[in-house]
């Protein structure tokens, strides 16, 4: 991928540690901003997503990488 | 009362107190549980986990929680020196550390383990060099702390930890009563495994951590569930561990600086006292510390009249101060034994006040005189 957006990597973060890192890292941006985060496959590209909309903010592209998964983000701000 | 223990415990600070009581009332779900109970306590346990990494200088991913250093020393020993199950190679250790890791070092000699225990000098220093000689090819680990529980001189850890990388040994450093009080090293010299604690810097007694470099194996203490990358399995003390983030957050060098500037004036005034010795460094010390004997004054009887005078002070580490022998640590720098039953131990925290500092002075100056005194 080469958009250039900060990445979190959270491969090989257990569920649900792996939501409550990405919302914190998101809650500490600007509303609009988007963050790049790599998932396991499985599990946590159902239940990380789901958290991130809940709390308002928005999942704007999901990408199978083959061994992990690329999850785009908008913070609602 | 005068509490100038802080080596030994600090007060919780009402901003951690607060912390962990609405982690208490709002995330008391377990961390491990996938849905919102558990998600509101992994928020609380992971934002704590990053303050501690910050603090660190490490990686969120790299930070084990504990229930305090003891633990974290036992686990970086134990978990290299057993890895694979078979323990073997050789340790190498400073003769000045905390019982956690000698007491640790000792079990470990007692399963074949070769231990090599570094001398230091008469401040308490390591020479770099000396431990360059030491490292053989089958070192599995060197641990030396940071700043030293009963003396206080502060090692060259950046020195020590390039030596160590040289030699391709893994580093571990106890870093309880010099966390966030003095910085550790960037990366690459940050040690490969750094024991922290909370009781010591405001924050609760049960919460701890052990750093752990990406790509290093340990062999857990514990076996169990997957929690902390299965390093240390059990559901986390979230509200402790909520009151360490919060403690390590209320870091403030201006305030070490200021207690500083109270330890050297404290310092001016006792070693104004006949008799007076300093142990360790006295320009390489943790900012809140200070170790002294007085001749012809046995600590304990000192720390007891203090006590009776309103002055908590300690004869050394608390995890120690019940035996009657004279510290491993003092005689390792050369102090005669006799000498060194003399010893006082006198930290300072957040709440030492000038005014404190100068009536403990008095109240030291004329306690050594009433027991000079004394037949």
């Amino acid at each position: 991928m080469t958009d250039d957006l900060p990445v979190l990597d959270l491969r090989g973060v257990k569920c649900p540690a792996n939501a409550a890192r990405a919302l914190l890292r998101l809650e500490t941006m600007e509303a609009g901003e988007r963050l790049a985060i790599l998932l396991d496959p499985g599990e946590p590209t159902e239940s990380v997503p789901a958290a991130l909309t809940l709390e308002g903010h928005r999942v704007v592209a999901t990408t199978d990488c083959k061994d992990h998964w690329r999850l785009v983000a908008e913070a609602r701000g | 009362m005068i509490y100038l223990d802080h080596g030994s415990t600090t007060p919780l600070a009402p901003e951690v107190a607060e912390a962990m009581a609405r982690a208490t009332a709002v995330a008391w779900g377990n961390p491990s549980s996938d849905h919102g109970s558990g998600l509101a306590a992994a928020r609380v346990l992971e934002e704590a986990r990053l303050r501690v990494a910050t603090a660190l200088r490490a990686d969120p991913a790299e930070v084990v929680f504990t229930s305090g250093g003891t633990e974290a020393n036992n686990l970086a020993l134990k978990g290299r020196l057993l890895r694979g199950g078979r323990p073997g190679g050789r340790l190498v250790v400073s003769a000045i550390e905390h019982p956690s890791v000698m007491a640790c070092a000792a079990w470990l000699e007692g399963l074949g383990v070769a231990v090599d225990r570094l001398p230091v000098d008469g401040e308490g220093l390591v020479d770099p060099d000396d431990l360059r000689r030491r490292l053989r090819p089958d070192t599995r680990l060197v641990s030396v702390g940071h700043g030293n529980h009963e003396i206080g001189t502060v090692q060259p850890l950046a020195e020590l930890a390039r030596v160590c990388a040289e030699a391709g040994v893994p580093f571990h450093t106890d870093a309880c009563q010099s966390f966030t009080r003095e910085p550790l090293p960037a990366p690459p010299d940050l040690p490969d495994l750094v024991s922290v604690n909370a009781h010591k810097i405001h924050g609760p007694k049960g919460a701890g951590a052990l750093r752990v470099r990406r790509g290093l194996a340990l062999e857990p203490l514990m076996h169990g569930g997957p929690q902390e990358g299965g390093l240390r399995p059990g559901t986390q003390n979230v509200p402790a561990l909520a009151g360490f983030g919060v403690a390590v957050s209320l870091a403030d060098p201006a305030e070490y600086q200021r207690q500083a500037a109270l330890r050297d004036r404290l310092l001016e005034r006792l070693l104004s006292i006949r008799g007076a010795h300093l142990h360790g460094s006295r320009t390489r010390r943790l900012c809140h510390h200070l170790s002294l004997r007085f001749d012809g004054v046995s600590g304990r009887a000192l720390a007891a009249a203090l006590d009776r005078a309103g002055v908590r002070v300690s004869r050394g580490s608390a995890c120690s101060s019940g035996t009657t022998a004279p510290s491993p640590v003092l005689l390792a720098l050369g102090i005669p034994p006799a000498e060194a039953l003399g010893a006082v131990r006198i930290t300072l925290g957040r709440g030492t006040t000038e005014a404190e500092v100068d009536q403990a002075g008095a109240i030291i100056d004329q306690a050594v005189a009433t027991l000079r005194r004394t037949p």
